[in-house]
């Protein structure tokens, strides 16, 4: 024969351990969240890295990256012809259609891109949420430093390469 | 309006306003967890003065359309809309309802909630973060706060205004 209300204490008895330890609410106007690191939140681009070679609109799996190029004659003194070399008119990001999956990043070769955790970039308007170049690269000033290897972990290849171009062992 | 009502009272009707946001959470897909995640006591944000769980879209005041909007869902979002009272204000929550997200060539998808109902604040994302969520709401109660309100609810614009085909000819 159970005691009745023993169901009652029990859940009451849970109900005041949890209510003597300190609450978990973020007070986050007042206090900036504590992102996790590596936060995907919106897309910095580098501009003097693009060299227009389309990769990130190519990979894009919602075709959100809007890229427009000229080419543009670049005299060399002393060399058999001009060389040319693209030039970037416009590089804009829809982040109202972005899936934040971070293809563009991970493909492009000369690390133009790069994520920052910034989230509050909320519109009235839907159009606002394009981002043209010139919006992408006020992001870039909120880039984190990129994060420090593992502890014990191997070297950077491009470490183990130098130290191997210098003739001592990696570090 | 705002000349027959008189300053002081918009004022307090809006500051009213803005902090009793009984919320509707209009959850289609993963972005409702998101939602559910920022109105738990980790983020709690009836810290704002949103109201979570109303009980029917008749005692709502915000809606937030969190996930893909179908086609077949369509009327339901619309109707739901046309039953909350006015003052109303709807937050799109995430790419889908955004615009259509992953999704935009998708032949059931709706190409973005404000193709139905007009939106207040479009939230970016996918699905957005919570405090996301918490600065989109900060940004509508700005809106509420700087609007030329009276007694009888909000200027909006028109609807059939927004369902106009995008590419007008020439």
């Amino acid at each position: 024969m159970e005691l009745p209300g023993k169901g009652l204490v029990k859940g009451l008895a849970v109900t005041l351990g949890t209510l003597t330890q300190r609450t978990g609410t973020q007070q986050y106007p007042d206090v900036e969240p504590d992102l996790p690191p590596r936060t995907r939140g919106v897309i910095a681009l580098i501009e003097e890295n693009c060299t227009v070679c389309m990769l990130c609109a190519r990979e894009c799996p919602d075709w959100c990256i809007y890229i427009d190029s000229h080419k543009e004659e670049v005299v060399v003194p002393g060399a058999a012809r001009a060389r040319q070399r693209n030039v970037l008119d416009r590089f804009a990001i829809d982040f109202s259609l972005c899936m934040y999956c971070g293809i563009c990043i991970e493909v492009c070769p000369f690390d133009a891109l790069h994520w920052t955790p910034e989230f509050e970039y909320a519109e009235h308007d839907i159009r606002d949420l394009l981002h043209e170049k010139d919006r992408l690269e006020e992001w870039v000033a909120t880039v984190p430093a990129p994060p420090a290897h593992d502890h014990r972990g191997e070297p950077a290849k491009e470490q183990t390469a130098a130290a191997k171009r210098s003739g001592q062992s990696a570090v | 309006m705002g000349s027959v009502v008189g300053d002081p009272i918009k004022f307090v009707l809006n500051w009213g306003r803005r902090y009793s946001l009984w919320v509707f959470n209009f959850g289609l897909a993963c972005c409702a967890i998101e939602f559910i995640a920022t109105s738990m006591g980790r983020h709690d944000f009836m810290r704002l003065g949103v109201i979570p769980f109303a009980h029917g879209p008749r005692q709502a005041d915000l809606m937030v359309v969190s996930g893909t909007v179908t086609d077949k869902m369509a009327p339901a979002v619309k109707r739901l809309y046309d039953q909350m009272p006015e003052p109303k204000y709807v937050i799109s929550f995430g790419a889908c309802s955004n615009c259509g997200g992953p999704y935009w060539d998708s032949y059931s998808v709706t190409k973005g909630v404000d193709q139905l109902i007009p939106v207040d604040v479009y939230i970016p994302g996918c699905p957005p973060r919570p405090e996301a969520l918490l600065h989109g709401i900060m940004k509508l109660q700005d809106k509420i706060a700087g609007e030329q309100s009276g007694l009888g609810g909000v200027n909006r614009t028109d609807v059939k205004a927004l369902t106009a085909p995008p590419v007008r000819r020439p």
